[in-house]
């Protein structure tokens, strides 16, 4: 023990002591630094991982009519939120809270706080699905009395909030619902593609809102809470608010729109009346001299409210089931149909250009023709007694003066394949040149538009090989379910010609196509666009509907012209004779004039009418129509063209007719009510958009077509030789409700 | 038989006097105070999130109290010790905690990232390395008297003396760096340090053995002498939490939380930082930026001079004293002293983090029953002394 007295030892003592006693020092010091004198004091809004964003969501832009009226509008609802961060700070955490609410809500305290707990591991649903720190909303479009016991005794309801939230509001109920479009609710592909989605948007899945997503879907804004480390709400830290989304002006003329669905709805209700089944049809109307479509109606349709804040799967299964007849498809533009003796327009165009006959000439009309050893008849059998001329044969729709100049084709085109040339197929390119066979390019989304086809060697190549095995199977099976013999030897007969020879495109077929028969179709829009073309002069348009974007101040930001296509290959001459030829001036002997007798109209248009072959269905009824213009004044004086189609109807004068009767008696004023739409022409200038309409819940809603029922029930499926887009499933809506 | 138990139970009841002066009562009331302010911040840092939890606010609060309470016992039956305590004090602590780190090997559980608990069940569990701090310290400081006595008088200890305290040292600093625990390790190194100053080895000595540690430890990593999974442990030295924006984010956010507290704090309970509990471990190893937020720079000054009353308190307990138990008393006054300067230090973002609790403050069975005892063992050598 002796060291330990040391002076040594006591000397090092001391050095313990000031070593200790500096590194003491040394922390005071920095502490000093830190909290006093450091100029660059650390901020805890530089963590971004402890911000919380809670998006609130941009009103959607309006979609209005061409005068400003309100197609798709918003409608402020009251939602009901919780703030479990508030809640948890009570001393009760919330529970008294939860009581008081659960009556107001006609729910339970227990029921409401499984609603709010955030989803985990061990929490089973119902659960809150998103943010911790977000407020969970519990209850939407909740009863005014609610609002007001809530606010009045705020002090009792810490954490509970009313939230006004716009949602999309349909004042013209269906109205142009498949022009319009759906909306749904953003799903983990959306993000993907846009990481600027977030859960609470609406992004819009068809139509109009598919196809202006991005302008009428605005910028959310958000509201930044500090959060803590368990990501649970601290406090309060700015707001951005939103920016509210572009409204689209379109050229969709809410009146006309109405006028046409209801005489649609009205032509369907009496076809079935008379026993035939007309599951559906459509029309279209465009002004001829823009490319601006002005109404396209579609039966049957459906409610786009339905989908607003997410349609429910219950709902989702009704309009996608086998019997519902596919109303989320838009027939007018999305189905595409054999178009029957309204394609004489571009027969007539080719057999003019190609000098096969001419204006003033006559020519053949048999009641039949043998074509490759097998008769082909006009409608009935009909014959009228030695040659006639182009004109007359277009007013009556004789099919065999048609047939005669198509197989002259097919037969020069067989030379050139046998001499190892390429078929010229002049009807088949002018049909191209019509439009038929591509995409109408309309500002819709892509998969919303038929494009049609038109029989060819190389379409029916095509066809063959796709189908080749179905056919050779049903000519082995041979139709057992068919009970009447004839039809059923038939049946397989055919089945077992085109097994071996499907591939062939005959003489035959050039003459169905010739007539708008065997592989061709169009759809309703399609065949606007070609009679657009002819009465304009020839210009055929990339129809539209969007005509101007407005921003939320009211002031236009982009005006949408339609674009053109090309020029049609025929002489202006040749179109206006066609126009002035079909004329359903009173005494005519226009086939489509039929429908008119009596009418104040029937001086006013021309028309030509189709009734298109479907085998083992009635004929599909069409009428393509165009006016106003005086008789042996230029076509070009028209306004509108009308394009009208029924499926299993009939002819073209007895269930297209009447309904485009209607319709034009409407858009030219007849029996004493007034046009529909002021000067019975299409509106020519963008509506001035006062920025109060375009926040104010819709104020100056669209008329209503009438009280019809949506998707109503049909006799029959709607077959048809469309094309599989008339069939093709509804595209991916989120059948999923959003919490509550 | 009942009225010799009256006779006494008064005189049991009204403690000595004397006995009660022989207390070092400014160390005892520092500690009072240090532990008092721990017991607010623990309770601060811990209520909002047992709230959020639905659990009771109160509950570190309790079992923080309870362990305090616990200590408080084990530093007055330890300030009994005698002399006779003092010889077997040493080898007791030591080979108890080497076998409890042995133990942490068979039976331990991992908790952030250190394999060096021993969970006792009922929400209890023991650190060994905690004890062993104690342990190694009172187990070179017999080691260093018994040899002086052996030695002539006034001569420092030689090279024989170095090499058996370096087999002492090596014992549990291997087991606890295989945890791998750096803090501890680094606290067990500067505590025999201060023993080593203390006992009056060479100045030349401490410095030669500073540099054999320093190249003995690269020589090792180096030469691939230690196997893959040490070497993972050693590398989880340098990145504690294995994640260096863990590591990152800790700092910052504890660096947040005390440069808001400014000259007088937000006040207790009001701490925006603590109440969101973005400081992780804000109960234990983070205590102080509790204290920083909520108290500002008066109450931790204040938590930093009490620190240093306790150092100088130690230290003078320590030069009143001869033989082991001063040796032992100034490694105790290292050890907290290195203890609190590394805590506090990595709070203010001056030293690397590390796993290791504020002494008297942070939140923590072991290190609270360790401390008590040390300093049970301070005041026994006061007493002693002051006999």
């Amino acid at each position: 023990m002796s060291f330990a007295d040391a002076v040594g030892s006591r000397r090092r003592l001391g050095l313990l002591r000031v070593l200790l006693g500096s590194l003491l020092l040394t922390l005071l010091c920095r502490l000093a630094y830190v909290q006093l004198l450091d100029p660059h004091k650390p901020q805890q809004s530089a963590g971004l991982t402890h911000l919380g964003s809670i998006v609130i969501p941009a009103p959607r832009g309006q979609i209005l009519d061409s005068s400003g009226r309100v197609l798709v509008g918003n409608r402020s609802t009251h939602v009901l939120t919780v703030d479990r961060s508030t809640l948890q700070q009570q001393d009760d955490q919330g529970r008294s809270v939860l009581a008081a609410l659960a009556p107001l809500l006609k729910t339970t305290a227990a029921d409401l706080q499984r609603e709010i707990t955030p989803c985990g591991v061990r929490v089973p649903a119902p659960c809150w699905t998103g943010e911790p720190y977000q407020p969970v909303p519990v209850a939407t479009d909740i009863d005014a009395s609610v609002v007001l016991a809530i606010s009045e005794h705020a002090e009792q309801f810490p954490g509970v909030a009313i939230d006004d939230q716009t949602v999309l509001d349909y004042p013209g109920g269906t109205l142009a619902a498949h022009l319009l479009g759906y909306t749904g609710a953003v799903s983990a592909d959306d993000q993907k593609a846009d990481p600027k989605l977030v859960d609470a948007d609406t992004i819009g899945r068809s139509g109009l809102e598919e196809s202006y997503d991005s302008v009428l879907r605005g910028t959310d804004g958000t509201r930044q809470v500090a959060l803590d480390a368990r990501g649970e709400a601290v406090g309060a830290a700015g707001t951005d608010a939103p920016t509210p989304g572009d409204s689209l002006v379109t050229s969709i003329d809410a009146g006309v729109q109405a006028l046409a669905e209801k005489a649609l709805y009205q032509q369907l209700m009496a076809q079935r009346a008379k026993g035939k089944p007309a599951p559906s049809g459509a029309v279209v109307v465009e002004d001829p001299h823009t490319g601006r479509v002005i109404a396209a109606a579609s039966y049957p349709t459906y409610d786009p409210a339905q989908f607003v804040g997410g349609i429910s799967v219950s709902d989702y299964a009704k309009l996608t089931a086998p019997g519902a007849d596919d109303p989320l498809v838009g027939r007018a533009i999305d189905g595409a149909y054999a178009p029957g003796s309204t394609f004489k327009l571009i027969s007539a165009s080719d057999d003019l250009m190609t000098g096969a006959v001419n204006t003033t000439d006559s020519y053949p009309c048999p009641g039949s023709l043998n074509v490759d050893g097998r008769q082909k008849t006009n409608y009935d059998s009909e014959s009228f007694g030695g040659p006639i001329s182009l004109q007359f044969a277009l007013d009556v729709s004789c099919d065999t003066f048609f047939y005669l100049p198509a197989v002259a084709e097919w037969h020069a085109d067989q030379a050139r394949v046998d001499s190892g040339q390429q078929p010229q197929e002049q009807l088949q390119k002018m049909a191209r040149a019509f439009g038929v066979a591509s995409s109408p390019g309309i500002d819709l989304p892509a998969d919303e538009q038929a494009s049609g086809s038109i029989g060819s060697r190389e379409n029916r190549l095509a066809l063959w090989k796709a189908n080749k095995s179905d056919y050779c199977a049903a000519a082995k099976r041979g139709y057992p379910d068919v009970a009447n013999p004839t039809d059923r030897a038939y049946l397989t007969q055919l089945a077992s010609e085109n097994c071996t020879d499907g591939w062939r495109f005959f003489a035959g077929n050039n003459a169905d196509t010739a007539i708008g028969q065997g592989d061709t179709t169009v759809s309703p829009l399609q065949l606007a666009t070609a009679y657009a073309a002819m009465v304009n002069g020839g210009t055929l348009f990339r129809p539209t509907l969007g005509w101007g974007v407005v921003n939320a101040a009211g002031k236009l930001v982009r005006t949408i012209t339609p674009s053109v296509v090309r020029k049609v290959p025929v002489d202006r001459a040749y179109l206006d004779f066609f126009g002035n030829a079909l004329h359903f001036q009173a005494n005519h002997t226009v086939s489509g004039a039929l429908a008119f007798d009596g009418s104040p109209t029937q001086t006013l248009i021309g028309g030509k009418t189709g009734t298109a072959e479907v085998y083992g269905k009635l004929d599909t009824s069409w009428l393509a129509s165009w006016g106003p213009y005086q008789p042996g004044a230029p076509v070009g004086d028209s306004k509108y063209v009308v394009v009208g189609m029924i499926t299993q109807a009939g002819t073209g004068a007895s269930a297209a007719g009447p309904m485009l009767r209607q319709i034009w008696e409407g858009l030219l004023g007849a029996n004493g009510a007034a046009p529909v739409t002021r000067g019975a022409k299409p509106v020519s200038t963008l509506p001035a958009i006062k920025p109060s309409l375009l926040s104010a819940p819709a104020s100056q809603a669209a008329p209503s077509p009438g009280g019809h029922a949506t998707a109503g029930p049909s006799s029959s499926p709607d077959a048809l030789p469309t094309r599989s887009s008339a069939t093709k499933p509804a595209k991916q809506a989120s059948a999923t409700r959003t919490s509550r | 038989m009942s009225l010799t138990l009256s006779q006494r139970t008064p005189l049991r009841a009204m403690p000595d006097p004397r006995r009660l002066r022989s207390y070092d009562w400014v160390l005892l009331l520092a500690v009072l105070a240090l532990c008092c302010i721990g017991a607010l911040l623990v309770w601060s840092a811990t209520r909002t999130r047992l709230v959020a939890d639905g659990a009771n606010p109160q509950t570190y609060l309790a079992k923080h109290l309870l362990n305090t309470a616990l200590g408080a016992a084990l530093l007055f039956v330890a300030a009994r010790a005698d002399s006779r305590v003092f010889r077997l004090i040493g080898p007791v602590l030591y080979v108890g905690s080497v076998l409890g780190l042995l133990a942490v090997f068979v039976v331990g559980s991992t908790i952030n990232g250190a394999h060096a608990w021993i969970v006792l069940g009922g929400g209890f569990e023991i650190q060994p390395a905690e004890f062993a701090k104690l342990g190694l310290i009172s187990a070179l400081a017999v080691l260093f008297a018994q040899r002086a006595a052996a030695r002539r008088p006034g001569t420092p200890p030689g090279p024989r003396d170095l090499l058996a305290a370096g087999v002492l040292v090596v014992i549990p600093l291997g087991l606890i760096m295989l945890q791998p625990d750096l803090g501890s390790a680094l606290v067990l190194c500067s505590a025999t340090l201060g023993v080593l100053i203390a006992a009056g080895v060479r100045a030349r000595w401490i410095v030669g053995l500073l540099l054999l540690a320093i190249l003995g430890a690269v020589v090792a990593v180096k030469a691939g002498m230690l196997a893959e999974y040490q070497l993972a442990r050693f590398a989880a030295f340098a990145h504690p939490g294995r994640d260096p924006q863990g590591v990152a984010y800790n700092i910052t956010q504890a660096h947040i939380a005390i440069a808001h507290g400014g000259l007088f704090g937000q006040g207790l309970f009001h701490g925006a930082q603590t109440r969101g509990a973005f400081v992780p471990e804000q109960q234990t190893d983070f205590v102080f930026s509790v204290a920083g937020e909520e108290l500002g720079f008066v109450g931790s000054a204040l938590i930093i001079a009490l620190l240093g009353v306790v150092l100088w308190r130690g230290l003078r307990i320590a030069a009143a004293s001869t033989g082991a138990a001063r040796l032992i008393a100034a490694g105790i006054v290292c050890w907290l002293g290195f203890q609190a300067f590394e805590n506090i230090g990595m709070n203010l973002g001056l030293t690397p983090v590390t796993g290791l609790p504020l002494p008297f403050i942070s939140y923590g069975g072991s290190s609270m029953f360790a401390q008590g005892i040390a300093l049970g063992l301070l005041q026994a050598i006061h007493r002693r002394s002051h006999r």
